[in-house]
């Protein structure tokens, strides 16, 4: 078993819904890294869509945290209508991969008012992806702390900041003061 | 209503449906609300989220319109919301890589870094690695440097990463942030309090949540190693710095460590006696995944440490199972089956743990377990015999799994179970009947396949006649209701092959004829040959009966079993026996590879191909090879089952292969070296050779000026022995000229005849000389000799680049002293099979005993293998399996003269006072031979 050394410790965040559709799919590839010896099946859409469902017929309403599968290990958390998976390499430790996913899925549920299912997911992405980056970027954990990770993500304008420059009310407004001020000048200067 | 208030009640409808958006409608949407003014916050959050959720889903947008999108994105930059920032930065690294134009923001999001929102800072670090490219990290050092060191550690761990991040573009930069990155693995940052506040799930109860993760020290530590790794000493500096008292806070990072340090003992094991402390130290730690990392780092460097050390990770490794977490279980009890594969007796202080997990939630585990204890139940019990019941317990524990398990995992089991029986043949009642019970059960064909399979092997090599007889029978029952056509043919082949030699084959007649009467024309077919083949085998009145089932068979509907039929009475009445029956197979490979060689020359077709070269392999010899390859396969796939079991698409491990078909590699080795041999004409008149050493022995360091190693020809008809040494010139300026190499043997009677020296090697080049001895014969007394080797050369300097020597340079002649090369009598032997080493050993005439102390072992273990190393033979019985607290051993070994007589060696170790001592009783066909065996081991 050769050795991670690497910081790159994460190969990807999945998140499927019931019937094994992604709703989020994040493949870190980590080509720079002399370790993984450039390695990765998971090149093109197609190769990724098929490790997913291969992966959703295992995992699926069998609740099992953590597998492995085809020199990979997997540890998933699945509630309502989706499954919040991490895939890291076989070798890594798996109760650090399964922290992370269990971090990941407690920041999902405070941010997201302890409904994770599908709908809330597509409605409330900006939060979900904030929170995935805020917690994994390229492949490198970046936090393992649910409290830090909430805290990260800002949460959506209530509403749009209306600073609205009324443009009519302004071009008046000009119109006037440039009226006012050629008037003054005239006034001044001859 | 206006336009703009009609599309929004559009967007709420798309919203509250989860099919995903039209991807060119985002793109329109983008590029027009990011260009609007004013900037439309919540709209554009929204959007980008939309945005992100194509990127995400695995949409990819062409690259003029990713550059479209790319500088619509970048007006957003104007808005100082923080929140729509964040967003802005995140949509921007996921798609740096789609876009050729990243380099246009740079200036924004320095502008950002230096003096922007504490909140999008770190994403702005984090994006800033994505778009910066060689030539303009230099502008980005400042600004790396300050926030390397910034009291908030998300600034901090974001510089971190980037940095890291950018280490294969610009290492050389990132290398001036060394002293920053030391000064913050061992500083204290504090998340800063207020933002938490942010969200109102904290509300202002703030102060139960934890001040900082200390996740900085973690990517500061992954940097620096990176920065560091060329050094070994400033490393074991920064190790011992950082594992004292408790410098690291974050169990990241003590994995990081722990990591680090594994990487150094692999390269220098002579450390560990520094570091095993340090190790250790983790072993007790409040994370569980610093205690897994110490203890799968210390497995890896098991043969390092004492065995009450390792007893300090079984501890650790117990205590890990009965935590509550699953994947921690799962992780302990994955370490702990790669513990029992080689050492099962060290483990079964956990048996209790282990019985108790076969019932674990997860099946992972629960799998794991049973293949454990199966191992630790055979360490058990191999020598005392009184484990019997342990067996029994786990079987029935087993059985009652079984039905709520899926078939992958059934799969796995019966490799264990298979795996344990091959090595206790012992156990085997029991397994073969849990074997045959399950065959009984519904299953599928690749799960039928592989109980057949295993039982398959078990029949091959077990000992016991008894048990060969029980599984056939089993096969006998089983294809009655066989609804897998492909199965009933092989277990009929089998039966054709095994049932001749059993003590009743009319019962095994009678089960095949039913097929003849009930099955399809394909079963049908071969159960016509398995009959023949019993009517050839016993004669008499078994062949006078079968010739009258068979006749019936000439009627039959379908062409191809009234040809089988009529074709085996032909034989049959001829007494054609070998016809039917084939005693010897033709050695694949080898077949294969002369056969492409002769097709692949035209020129070759005038000649007919002539089989007789391929060796032709009796079915003793046969099953040693498919034994090995078996005990071969059985111990690497171990190291990967539960992997593999997991896996549908079954992608089979590359490495089993290669262990597999080493033997059949060591034929097609033999081969080569005798076709080499063959173009040689010196050697032309020895004859056949009759055995070489397969792997090179290396005559002196690998890392040498030259590096020498040699390889043994004997030709026992010829009486010749021709030693190649294989020299390599690893100088690069010079040439070596008229090499040769003198060896000279201490028994006289070997007399040399001829070397046939090397004109001339080249720099990294291998060249060979061959020398040519005379060897004495099996009668005479002395047959084993060692030879001292002297490479005599002439040196001469490459003068210039391409190569040349000077002319008129004479070099100088220089000899060097290489290593001695032994001829053992392990030379003379190769291994053999036997399925009952007892009954063979005792067959064998002319006893030797000899006692020895076997030198340079402190254990067994080691003892074993340099006993079959020297002597070249087959351990059977499980025999080469010790298990650790034992002080004795009896190892039996078998294997074939060169001379074609069998040879057969029983050893018995004794473990005392840290010397090993074996009395060695050797049995040979060969007259003389087994005195020869008994004191050439050593």
């Amino acid at each position: 078993m050769s050795l991670n050394i690497s910081l790159y410790t994460i190969s990807a965040v999945l998140i499927l819904d019931n019937e094994g559709e992604r709703l989020y799919a994040n493949y870190y590839n980590h080509s720079g890294s002399q370790e993984n010896g450039g390695e990765s099946h998971f090149q093109t859409l197609a190769q990724q869509t098929k490790f997913e469902s291969s992966i959703f017929s295992k995992i699926n309403k069998a609740h099992q945290d953590i597998i492995l599968y085809d020199n990979h290990l997997i540890t998933y958390k699945q509630t309502n209508d989706i499954i919040l998976v991490i895939v890291a390499k076989i070798n890594e430790n798996e109760s650090l991969i399964y922290s992370t996913v269990a971090t990941l899925f407690e920041s999902l549920n405070i941010l997201l008012d302890n409904t994770i299912d599908k709908s809330t997911i597509i409605s409330k992405y900006d939060l979900v992806s904030l929170a995935i980056d805020e917690t994994i970027d390229d492949g490198i954990i970046i936090e393992i702390e649910p409290a830090i990770i909430v805290s990260r993500v800002t949460n959506a304008p209530k509403f749009d900041t209306n600073v609205h420059v009324d443009l009519d009310k302004g071009i008046f407004d000009a119109l006037s003061f440039a009226s006012k001020k050629i008037g003054e000048r005239l006034q001044q200067g001859f | 209503m206006s336009t703009s208030s009609y599309k929004k009640q559009e967007y709420a409808g798309t919203g509250s449906s989860n099919a995903l958006p039209d991807k060119m409608a985002v793109f329109q949407d983008c590029i027009q609300q990011f260009n609007a003014t004013p900037v439309k916050t919540k709209r554009c959050r929204q959007l980008l989220a939309r945005l992100l959720r194509l990127i995400y889903t695995g949409e990819t947008f062409p690259a003029q319109e990713s550059t479209t999108l790319f500088f619509s994105i970048s007006k957003l930059f104007q808005h100082k919301d923080s929140s729509l920032r964040q967003l802005v930065y995140l949509t921007i690294k996921e798609l740096s890589s789609l876009s050729d134009d990243i380099l246009m923001v740079t200036s924004s999001i320095m502008k950002d870094i230096q003096g922007g929102d504490v909140i999008y800072k770190p994403n702005a670090i984090r994006t800033l690695s994505k778009v910066l490219d060689p030539t303009t990290v230099f502008a980005a050092e400042r600004l790396f440097k300050n926030a390397i060191v910034d009291k908030n550690p998300i600034i901090s761990s974001a510089a971190l990463i980037s940095s890291y991040n950018l280490l294969p573009n610009a290492k050389d930069v990132v290398k001036r942030f060394t002293n920053e990155t030391l000064e913050t693995i061992q500083s204290y940052k504090q998340f800063p309090p207020t933002q938490f506040q942010l969200h109102e799930y904290y509300g202002s109860s703030t102060s139960n949540l934890p001040p900082t993760s200390y996740m900085y020290q973690y990517h500061a530590l992954g940097l620096l190693y990176h920065l560091r790794n060329h050094d070994k000493m400033a490393l074991m500096k920064l190790i011992t710095t950082l594992s004292e008292g408790s410098a690291l806070k974050n169990s990241l990072s003590i994995i990081q460590l722990i990591r680090y340090i594994n990487k150094i003992l692999n390269d220098d094991e002579s450390l560990v006696v520094h570091l095993y402390p340090i190790l250790a130290g983790f072993l007790k730690h409040r994370s569980d995944m610093v205690e897994l990392e110490a203890c799968k780092t210390l497995i890896n460097l098991q043969h390092l440490i004492k065995d009450d050390q390792f007893m300090a990770i079984i501890t650790t490794l117990q205590k890990l199972l009965g935590v509550p977490r699953t994947a921690t279980r799962f992780a302990a009890i994955r370490l702990i089956n790669k513990v029992s594969i080689k050492h099962p007796e060290k483990i079964m202080v956990v048996n209790i743990e282990l019985e108790g997990l076969i019932n674990d939630s997860n099946r992972s585990i629960s799998t794991l377990a049973i293949t454990t204890l199966l191992k630790t139940m055979g360490a058990g019990t191999v020598d005392s015999g009184a484990g019997g019941e342990n067996v029994d317990r786990l079987i029935t524990r087993m059985t009652s799994l079984m039905d709520e398990i899926t078939e992958d995992f059934k799969i796995v089991i019966i490799e264990a179970i298979e795996n344990l029986a091959l090595k206790f043949p012992s156990k085997h009642k029991k397994l073969v009947a849990f074997l045959t019970d399950l065959l009984r059960d519904d299953g599928s064909l690749q799960l039928k396949s592989s109980i057949v399979d295993a039982l398959f092997d078990l029949i091959k090599f077990l000992p016991d006649a008894s048990a060969k007889q029980l599984i056939l029978m089993n096969l006998c029952e089983f294809i009655e209701d066989c609804e897998f056509t492909e199965l009933s043919v092989r277990i009929l082949h089998l039966l054709g092959d095994e049932g001749p030699n059993t003590t009743n084959p009319s019962y095994y007649i009678r089960h095949i004829y039913n097929r003849l009467v009930l099955e399809n024309s394909i079963v049908r077919s071969s159960a016509v040959i398995s009959l023949a083949k019993f009517a050839a085998v016993c004669g008499g009145d078994v062949a006078k009966n079968i010739k009258i089932l068979l006749s019936r068979c000439l009627n039959d509907v379908d062409d191809e079993v009234r040809d089988r039929t009529a074709l085996s009475l032909k034989f049959i009445n001829n007494n054609q026996k070998k016809l039917i029956v084939s005693s010897s197979k033709y050695d694949l490979a080898a077949l294969e590879s002369k056969l492409t060689h002769y097709l692949n020359d035209q020129a070759n077709f005038s000649t007919k191909f002539d089989i007789n070269e391929i060796p032709l392999l009796s079915s003793e010899e046969l099953k040693s090879l498919e034994y090995n390859r078996k005990i071969n396969k059985l111990d690497s796939s171990t190291t990967d089952v539960t992997e593999n079991a997991e896996s549908v698409a079954g992608t089979p491990a590359a490495e089993d292969k290669s262990g597999a078909d080493d033997t059949a590699n060591e034929l097609l080795k033999q081969q080569e070296y005798a076709q080499e041999l063959s173009l040689i004409p010196e050697f032309a008149e020895y004859g056949k050779l009759s055995k070489s050493t397969i792997t090179p022995f290396y005559l002196t360091e690998k890392e040498n000026e030259f590096v020498v190693t040699v390889v043994k020809h004997f030709f026992i008809e010829a009486q010749k022995l021709v030693l190649q040494y294989n020299i390599t010139n690893t100088l690069p300026r010079s040439v070596l000229q008229d090499i040769s190499v003198i060896a000279q043997p201490d028994n006289e009677l070997y007399e040399e005849d001829f070397i046939i020296p090397l004109a001339e090697l080249k720099p990294d080049s291998t060249g060979t000389v061959y020398v040519s001895f005379s060897t004495p014969s099996i009668e005479d007394e002395e047959l084993l000799a060692a030879f001292g080797n002297t490479v005599a050369y002439t040196n001469k300097d490459i003068i210039d680049d391409e190569g040349n020597v000077d002319e008129r340079d004479d070099g100088w002649s220089d000899e060097y002293q290489i290593d001695d090369l032994e001829v053992s009598a392990g030379d003379f032997i190769n291994p053999l099979y036997n399925s009952n080493f007892s009954a063979a050993y005792d067959q064998l005439p002319n006893p030797e005993t000899s006692v020895v102390t076997v030198g340079k072992a402190d254990s067994l273990e080691v003892a074993i293998s340099k006993l079959r190393a020297s002597l070249n033979l087959m351990p059977l019985d499980g025999s080469d399996y010790v298990p650790s607290d034992s002080n004795s051993h009896v190892l039996k070994l078998f294997g074939k003269d060169v001379w074609g007589g069998k040879v057969g060696v029983l050893v018995r170790l004794a473990l005392t006072g840290g010397k090993i001592v074996a009395k060695i009783e050797a049995r040979a066909e060969t007259e003389g031979f087994s005195s020869i065996v008994a004191n050439g081991a050593y």
